[in-house]
């Protein structure tokens, strides 16, 4: 059983590698068609980013959110539903963190996090429960409410924060900044911006990963993916699965839009989730890292620090920060594919090919 | 009278895009290919067409290009969706993603928030009906709407017609309904599935161009706001039946142009009207669902 594993995983490093580099590769060239060199933009944009002690700390803290928003995607794919609402479940839990975190002020600093957290984290379930319950009792496909109550949230958002949450001093559209109570300190590990945040996140991703692996919930959501009909017919509660699966889900985009308000932000504005929207990001990784918690990890350094990246390219080169973006959607594009087919290890491919060939 | 007639003509205004999204999308998804890129799709026709009639000062290049670049990335959709086989949903996630990175990437290069046409304005577009124009109330409604407005709803009928009423319309369903017995019946199915989404793809551009080019004359990023996932939503309520599905999506023509008219109203809570749309279509679906899956008694999904 071993043996065979150790097969799968060489296609399955192809499989991953080989999008990254053909979206590079295409990167590359729109760089050159705007007459800048391609190899110098990557080398600033990643050189800095995870090869230097204080750069890789930072890519750490902006890899927080991303490792949380890519779990949160990553088990409802597992269970074969989709959950395009991430984007909108962490904009609403960072959203009401902030209020939190601004309105309370308890002395113990402690107490005021945990509350914020949980304030963002019941946030994320509530958003998640309305297409999860529309999904499990009137069969509506939850990817497209998710996808169109983004957009919903969105504008209720930007109505709150500019009209009764709005903070009167500000010269833009802003909601008041939370106390330092509720804020994760830095760290200060060489002057890093790296925050207890990025612990609690991977504490998440260990905790998560027993449950989807070692729990009853887990298994059953597993086979709930592979077969509906056949996890019904052996017993198991789908309908109830669905909505347990769709909170978790709505959860975690909760806590990860809370964790990006307390340790980032500190309060709520329109561009709150940056250009792509970490939620939006958290598809990517959640591809890139193959629904699996150390792909999950890697793939979250990875693009975090390519986002950490854009803003020295565009310090130091004459090229737009958005060839991010333009990488993130040829990845996910070039990721759709299987280029291997990853049922069959290398070796058995090649003496597949080699019988073939005696054959003829 | 005057307040009915402006969101009647708004209506209509609002509908165009979602409607020629819904015609656009509707055989990839009896083709059995879901095709999500319809947004994306959109707003690169939406770039696309103003980007070019801003470079060359012609706005039927702009046309022409903006339908070019909308099948070329409806090829790349089928290519990577029908012959590589790759998850449709991500790959048009991927889509939508890419065409808003390389809209934002070009703004970026040129330095600005939008693209705006100096030299022409969306009055330019509109067109006068002969005579209808004359009549009250109805002329006010019908009449005054750009070109592919009025082309979208000749569509309708083209549409209908070319689903059910020819060989093509045909075969495309037998693919997405069982591809097994449509290959033995020697149909090459990858080509009536590249058919069914190029033909999504040109639907799209005009969407786009409608929406940028000949409204307003502007293109600002993100502007299609959704309406590509609506025109989804319309699809799934009226399962691909063009002629209920195109009236979905007046529907949200209709919710649209109420949260347009109601806003102007509303004052500070003006942002709070955008949510109805969504909601709107949000909730016809959930009825529309709990209607076709009361009758059914089977346990299970």
């Amino acid at each position: 059983m071993t043996k065979r594993k150790s097969n799968y995983i060489g296609p399955k490093i192809i499989n991953t590698l080989l999008p990254i580099g053909l979206a590079f590769f295409i990167g590359g060239i729109i760089i050159l068609c705007i007459g800048e060199n391609p190899l110098e933009a990557y080398q600033i944009m990643l050189g800095k980013s995870l090869f230097t002690v204080k750069g890789f700390l930072n890519t750490l803290h902006y890899a927080s959110p991303l490792l949380l928003t890519g779990l949160a995607i990553a088990i409802t794919f597992k269970a074969n539903i989709f959950n395009m609402g991430v984007e909108g479940q962490l904009l609403l839990g960072g959203f009401f963190a902030g209020i939190t975190g601004a309105s309370l002020n308890l002395s113990n600093s402690v107490a005021e996090k945990l509350i914020c957290m949980l304030v963002g984290m019941t946030c994320g379930v509530l958003f998640a429960l309305i297409p999860a319950i529309l999904r499990a009792y009137f069969h509506v496909d939850e990817m497209v409410v998710t996808l169109m109550l983004n957009y919903a949230m969105i504008k209720v958002l930007e109505y709150l924060s500019s009209g009764p949450f709005r903070e009167a001093g500000s010269g833009y559209v802003c909601t008041p900044v939370i106390h330092e109570s509720a804020m994760f300190q830095r760290l200060g590990i060489e002057n890093s911006r790296l925050t207890m945040f990025f612990f609690l996140a991977f504490a998440v991703l260990i905790v998560m990963t027993f449950v989807m692996t070692k729990t009853k919930l887990g298994m059953e959501i597993t086979a709930i993916g592979k077969n509906p009909d056949f996890a019904e017919a052996t017993g198991m509660r789908v309908r109830r699965k669905i909505i347990i699966l769709m909170c978790i889900s709505g959860g975690l985009a909760g806590i990860a839009g809370a964790g990006h308000m307390m340790s980032e932000k500190f309060k709520y504005t329109l561009g709150f989730s940056g250009t792509t929207g970490l939620g939006w990001d958290g598809m990517l990784i959640a591809l890139l890292g193959r629904h699996n918690p150390i792909g999950i990890l890697l793939a979250a350094i990875f693009y975090s620090a390519l986002k950490t990246g854009a803003d020295n390219i565009n310090m130091y080169t004459s090229v737009p920060k958005e060839i991010v973006e333009v990488l993130q959607g040829l990845i996910i594009l070039f990721l759709a594919v299987q280029f291997l087919d990853e049922h069959f290890g290398l070796k058995e491919r090649i003496m597949k090919l080699k019988n073939r060939e005696e054959v003829a | 009278m005057d307040f009915i007639g402006g969101i009647l003509y708004d209506c209509l205004y609002h509908a165009v895009p979602i409607l020629l999204c819904v015609l656009g999308g509707i055989f990839a998804y009896k083709a059995n290919v879901l095709n999500i890129a319809l947004e994306g799709m959109m707003l690169a026709g939406a770039f696309v067409s103003v980007l070019v009639s801003f470079q060359t000062g012609s706005i039927v290049l702009g046309y022409l290009s903006a339908i070019l670049i909308c099948m070329v990335i409806g090829l790349i959709f089928a290519f990577f969706g029908v012959t590589c086989k790759g998850n449709v949903i991500v790959i048009g996630l991927a889509i939508n993603m890419s065409i808003t990175a390389i809209a934002g990437f070009v703004l970026q290069l040129m330095n600005s928030a939008n693209i705006k046409l100096d030299f022409t304005n969306a009055a330019d577009f509109k067109i006068d009906l002969p005579f209808i124009k004359n009549i009250p109330l109805i002329g006010d409604i019908l009449s005054g709407h750009t070109v592919i407005t009025y082309i979208s709803f000749l569509a309708v009928i083209v549409i209908w017609f070319l689903m059910y009423r020819t060989k093509f319309g045909v075969y495309v369903r037998v693919v997405g309904e069982n591809e097994d017995s449509a290959k033995s019946l020697g149909l090459n199915t990858n080509k009536y599935r590249y058919l069914a989404i190029l033909l999504g793809a040109f639907f799209c551009s005009l969407a786009g161009i409608n929406l940028a080019l000949e409204r307003m004359t502007i293109f600002t990023n993100n502007m299609t706001a959704g309406r590509g996932f609506i025109a989804i939503a319309a699809i799934y309520c009226g399962r691909g039946d063009p002629l209920s599905c195109s009236i979905y999506a007046i529907v949200f023509g209709l919710a649209r142009a109420l949260s347009v008219n109601l806003s102007l109203y509303a004052g500070a809570a003006a942002a709070v009207f955008d949510v109805i749309p969504y909601v709107v279509m949000s909730v016809v679906l959930t009825v529309v669902s709990m209607v076709k899956y009361r009758n059914r008694k089977v346990r299970g999904i």
